[in-house]
């Protein structure tokens, strides 16, 4: 259906397009301006025993929140908590983090914040027990929600995916300007470890065929190449050394959380602090961080990277 | 708005409310399924039906003996299959004025004498130890028609409606709107239950209420007791005889002589005070001679017979039914090996006698495994709930349907006895089986099973551990069958075999009787909670690994390569 467009929208149409060539013009301009983005770190380590501290600080390393949230930004934050456990079992991201992040995103200049999971035990419980409401609700503008019916995803095309064409992600994943995860490091019955990359997958609608269908461990690399997050914040506060990925499990503290806007570098560095089913491992010991390092999702070879780690 | 119309639709929020609140988490203390025994003819049937008395079944008494002062005042102004076929019948417009000559009682007589037959047949059949209550019990098939057709649909509805109205609440203050989430329901024999209330609707055009007037074993035991009622209709002599009250008249209760009442035939709807241009009509207590002997039902000796034949005969049928058992041969029935009855149902015989498939367990069933068969147990088996657990498993921290369970077919039961109540036990096809046929590494039935029945062990020939069931601990929860990653059919299944049906006792000393021991898995750091294993939608395990994997055997994920 063809129409001429009256005044009034025609006057619509430009002031949107103007506004669009205003706002990310800047945007670019300040990219490349940025002169601090040479300095940054590509990856920060905070050490200490206040989850929300190491959090803030970690993330003030690789450059603040404002170098990933823009005023007015839609956030969208991905943390664990698809399992009905406590903080303590540690399948579930420490819910002081997933709050200080979202924090973080508020005092950035977001307009709205959503904590999103596609969770595997009853909703209520997991959402009850991870906490994570509880803390968020003192954030202004932050929801916690469980996603689950169909009608809230979206089908994507996954281009050049080696196992997936199409993938059904989350309506408001794909409606945010930013996407931040906050993954707990935990270990992973299938794909060894579950950090950042392999979370993505609460942001799918059918994760089951990633087991059944394709090859998990090149899918999940396909998936990241859609749902990259602008930052990632890895909660090692305690990891879920083995029994990951629902538990029970052995529980390991290390005090420490990652941060980086490399999802592939912040994975890689999880692992290579953590402990797994009782043996140290590099990163490249795990397929799907091999895969993704393989492919350029991001950087895995850690000794060449500027790693600023901060003690508390 | 007529007195009528508050007082049904009063009652209909009633029972509508009071069927939503029969969910889990149930609200303990309330008779949810308080409706269902209101109908006489659900405790009056499955008293004699089962021979037995309980308490919780005298409302419907209570409310029978009412009629002999009030009259069929339910039938009018309680029963909400009447407020729901009065509804139906206004949307499909089916209700036009009677002309006098069709619609007073001597005109419109020709049907009504049925409901009688009906009657007979079910208390006769009840009498044979058969229970056909659910075949007429309005509120059965109200119940039923709620729980199978409406509320699946509405829940349909209502997420079409979200997706369709949260995108344009998005900019507005109702913006949450977008993270509301209906879980949906599926059942069996909706289809069927629905094309039965459009013929009941349909039945309409030949004469409004035909279902109450003609049909409703239930209003013709109000009809028997109401026969003289106390407070009744009276006529007074500014009586023009107009004829207006028998046009109205939804049950043709009204004589050609306006001042004729049949009084089994009145629901007490009051339409006759209100629509009579004199004030001529009221409804009040006649004393002495004003009061003149009730109109005689029409039925032939011969059809009562007949009818009482056809409720023993059919009784006689089931009895002598393939699945009923044979004495001295076998006395055990002859039973499919998945009709999986809910936890704490009595046994076969006895639940059967009881249940009056209202389908109120199946709508309290939170994971939907509660499902209504056609004919696996035979036509004395229809509609009765079993547990299909491909569909969903027996939720470890529910006893709702024992709860809601208006007839005790299903015992109602404190968590812990549920927990014993073993249904079936889980076997292994493996023939379908990932490990056992493909020698793929897969543990999910181990995983999903919430007491530890699963057991992985090595066997010679096999690359990986292969599960093995223990039947001592496996209460038939089929938590493994419905997470199963095979497609179709379960590589592992529950089966019947193994469970306890108690008519009374505790399942508790039962199951230590047989030597079970069902003990839920050990919780880990920091607390699972109790309903871990309750999410219809959870997987604990996201199924096998589809390549064989090369970390097989030193207990390490596929994900991980080692040196």
């Amino acid at each position: 259906m063809s129409h001429k467009p009256d005044r009034r929208e025609f006057l619509k149409t430009g002031l949107i397009a103007s506004a669009a060539m205003l706002s990310a013009g800047p945007a670019t301009l300040l990219g490349a301006l940025d002169a601090r983005a040479e300095e940054l770190p590509d990856l920060a380590v905070a050490y200490g025993r206040d989850p929300a501290k190491m959090a803030r600080a970690a993330v003030e390393a690789v450059g603040g929140m404002k170098r990933f949230v823009k005023a007015g930004n839609k956030v969208v934050i991905k943390p664990n908590m698809s399992f009905a456990s406590g903080p303590k079992a540690a399948s579930n991201t420490e819910p002081a983090v997933v709050e200080e992040v979202a924090r973080m995103a508020l005092e950035a200049g977001a307009s709205r914040i959503s904590v999103l999971d596609n969770v595997l035990h009853a909703p209520n419980e997991c959402l009850s027990l991870s906490k994570i409401p509880e803390y968020c609700s003192r954030v202004p503008n932050t929801t916690v929600h469980n996603v689950q019916a169909k009608r809230m995803f979206k089908e994507t095309p996954v281009p050049n995916g080696k196992q997936l064409r199409s993938m059904e992600i989350m309506t408001e994943v794909l409606d945010a300007d930013v996407l931040i995860a906050v993954p707990v490091g935990k270990s992973h019955s299938s794909s060894g470890v579950s950090l950042s990359m392999k979370g993505m997958m609460g942001l799918i609608y059918d994760r089951r065929s990633f087991h059944s269908r394709y090859d998990l461990h090149d899918a999940i690399v396909d998936m990241c190449f859609v749902l990259k997050p602008a930052l990632v914040v890895v909660d090692g506060t305690r990891i879920l050394s083995s029994g990951g990925p629902g538990g029970p499990g052995k529980v390991i503290p290390l005090n420490l959380v990652i941060a980086s806007p490399d999802m592939v570098a912040a994975d890689a560095q999880m692992v290579a602090l953590g402990t797994w089913y009782d043996r140290k491992l590099e990163p490249h010991q795990v397929r799907h961080i091999r895969n993704a390092a393989e492919r350029k999702l991001g950087r895995s070879d850690l000794q060449n990277m500027s790693i600023k780690k901060i003690e508390l | 708005m007529r007195f009528q119309r508050i007082t049904q639709t009063v009652t209909l929020i009633l029972f509508l409310g009071l069927f939503l609140l029969a969910a889990s988490p149930f609200p303990d203390g309330l008779g949810v399924d308080l409706f269902l025994r209101l109908d006489p003819l659900v405790d009056l049937g499955t008293v004699v039906a089962a021979r037995d008395f309980q308490v919780f079944l005298l409302p419907g008494f209570i409310l029978l003996a009412s009629a002999f002062l009030f009259g069929r005042v339910f039938c009018g102004h309680i029963c909400p299959m009447g407020t729901t076929l009065d509804v139906l019948e206004r949307t499909a417009k089916t209700s036009r004025k009677s002309p006098t000559k069709t619609n007073s009682r001597e005109a419109a007589g020709d049907y009504r004498a049925w409901k009688y037959l009906c009657l007979l047949v079910i208390l006769a059949g009840a009498a044979g130890g058969v229970s056909l209550v659910f075949v007429g019990s309005p509120l059965s098939l109200v119940t039923r028609f709620y729980a199978l057709v409406v509320h699946p649909v509405a829940l349909a509805l209502l997420d079409a409606a979200l997706a369709l109205v949260s995108p344009l609440a998005s900019h507005t203050r109702f913006a949450e709107l977008a993270h509301v989430q209906v879980d949906q329901r599926v059942f069996a024999t909706g289809a069927f239950v629905a094309a039965f209330f459009v013929a009941m609707t349909a039945l309409a055009y030949v004469q409004p209420r035909f279902w109450c007037r003609n049909l409703c074993p239930t209003g013709a035991l109000f009809g028997l007791c109401s026969r003289s009622p106390r407070v009744r209709r009276k006529v007074n002599d500014s009586c023009t005889g107009c004829g207006r009250c028998i046009r109205g008249c939804p049950t043709a209760a009204i004589s050609e002589d306006p001042t004729q009442t049949d009084h089994a035939e009145c629901i007490v709807c009051l339409r006759c005070v209100s629509v009579c241009p004199e004030a001529a009509v009221s409804f009040g207590t006649i004393r002495g001679a004003a009061a003149k002997p009730a109109a005689k039902i029409d039925l032939s000796r011969r059809r009562l017979f007949l009818a009482m034949g056809s409720g023993l005969a059919t009784a006689g049928l089931i009895r002598t039914g393939i699945h009923q058992p044979v004495p001295k041969i076998r006395d055990r029935p002859l039973r499919d090996g998945e009709l999986i009855r809910p936890p704490g149902a009595l046994p076969e015989a006895a639940f059967l006698e009881r249940c009056i498939r209202c389908g109120e367990c199946m709508k309290a069933c939170p994971t939907n495994t509660l499902q209504p068969i056609w004919l696996k147990a035979g036509l004395e088996g229809i509609f009765s709930p079993i547990m299909l657990p491909r569909l969903g498993p027996c939720a470890v921290g529910c006893n709702v349907c024992g709860q809601v369970c208006p007839t005790g077919a299903i015992r109602n039961l404190p968590l812990i006895e549920k927990r014993h109540a073993k249904v079936g036990t889980a076997w292994i096809a493996r023939e379908t089986c990932l490990v056992w046929e493909q020698d793929k590494k897969c543990l999910v039935c181990d995983e999903v099973c919430p007491y530890g029945a699963v057991a992985f062990r090595p066997v010679e020939g096999k690359m990986n551990a292969v599960p093995f069931v223990t039947g001592t601990k496996c209460t038939g929860c089929g938590w493994c069958e419905c997470k199963c990653p095979v497609e179709g059919t379960s590589a592992i299944r529950v089966g019947i075999a193994g469970e306890i049906r108690l008519n009374r006792g505790s399942y508790v000393e039962k199951s230590r009787e047989y030597g079970f021991v069902f003990k839920i898995k050990e919780t880990g750091p920091g607390g699972l909670a109790p309903g871990t294993f309750d999410a219809p939608d959870s997987a604990p395990a996201e199924g096998p690994g589809r390549q064989g994997s090369p970390a097989s055997g030193t207990g390490l994920p596929p994900g991980i390569i080692l040196k």
